[in-house]
């Protein structure tokens, strides 16, 4: 079974994480790859407490791109979340597999334009989506299991490869 | 006696500032309590807007948030880091906030803390039929 979402979210573990998409798909594994997390134990031991019921690994963007396989066909279910779309690109280009990301959230700073209430992009960003895309990764944007799925391409053709 | 223990409240949408005017509904107005929504904030904004609100706070105080893992706890804590006098109380509810408001004068922030916490335990009760 494995791998059940694979989600963009800046926020990293958070309640939509751990409340709505925890208990709809009820995953025995969630894995941070995040290397600014990996780094720091002390953030390490935070996310590693923050879904209670769940087992939490936080590793680098390398690391997870190791692991992805041989999670791919471990027994029950994962989450993935990483930051942002430059380290969900990393991952693929690591090696990953990914069929798919889930855009949660990517909160507004200055120089990003809003997408939605809760993707906001700038071009880096934007080039990164058109190189996932290019690659067949599916880009879909949902914050919560009862919301619509959108393309990230059909809400911001600037994401869309030519 | 003891300073009084400021605190902060950091929730969803706008709970922690509905929360407040259900309070002053039972206790009446209240002053030096803030409140803090997650909308629209990413985690690095939440942690120094709540952070901020520590440069005031002498003696430590309490975040009081609604729910563990959400990014309300999380950032919480985070913030928290390195400000041992700082305690984060998570699933705050109503009577939780109104023993706060009564007791903030008599307690420091980690007896507070703790006397909130068994507050709310205590404060969640099952009825079915007949009074007893």
């Amino acid at each position: 079974m494995s791998w059940l979402l694979q989600r963009i979210d800046d926020r990293l573990i958070h309640g939509q994480v751990v409340v709505a998409w925890g208990q709809r798909l009820h995953p025995d594994r969630l894995w941070v790859a995040d290397d600014g997390a990996a780094a720091d134990p002390w953030e390490r031991d935070l996310l590693a407490v923050a879904a209670p019921g769940i087992e939490v690994r936080v590793v680098s963007v390398a690391a997870m791109a190791a692991a992805w396989a041989e999670e791919n066909l471990a027994a029950g279910g994962a989450f993935l979340i990483v930051r942002d779309l430059a380290a969900a690109l990393a991952l693929v280009e690591a090696g990953a597999a990914v069929a798919r990301f889930n855009l949660g959230g990517l909160h507004y700073a200055p120089g990003k334009s809003k997408v939605n209430e809760y993707i906001y992009l700038d071009e880096a960003d934007r080039a990164r989506a058109r190189a996932l895309l290019a690659r067949s990764v599916a880009l879909e944007v949902q914050d919560v299991p009862g919301a619509r799925v959108e393309s990230l391409a059909a809400l911001d053709p600037e994401s869309a490869p030519a | 006696m003891n300073p009084r223990t400021p605190a902060l409240l950091v929730m969803h949408s706008d709970l922690a500032a509905a929360l407040m005017r259900a309070a002053e509904k039972v206790y009446g107005a209240v002053e030096d309590v803030e409140v803090l929504s997650n909308e629209g904030l990413s985690r690095e904004e939440m942690e120094q807007a709540i952070a901020r609100r520590f440069e005031t706070w002498r003696d430590g105080g309490l975040v009081l948030t609604d729910f563990w893992g959400g990014s309300c706890h999380i950032c919480g804590v985070a913030a928290a880091r390195g400000h041992g006098d700082v305690v984060v109380v998570t699933g705050l509810n109503l009577p939780m906030l109104l023993d706060y408001l009564h007791n903030r004068d008599e307690y420091g922030p980690l007896a507070l803390a703790d006397r909130l916490m068994r507050k709310g335990r205590d404060s969640v009760r099952l009825h079915h039929g007949q009074p007893s």
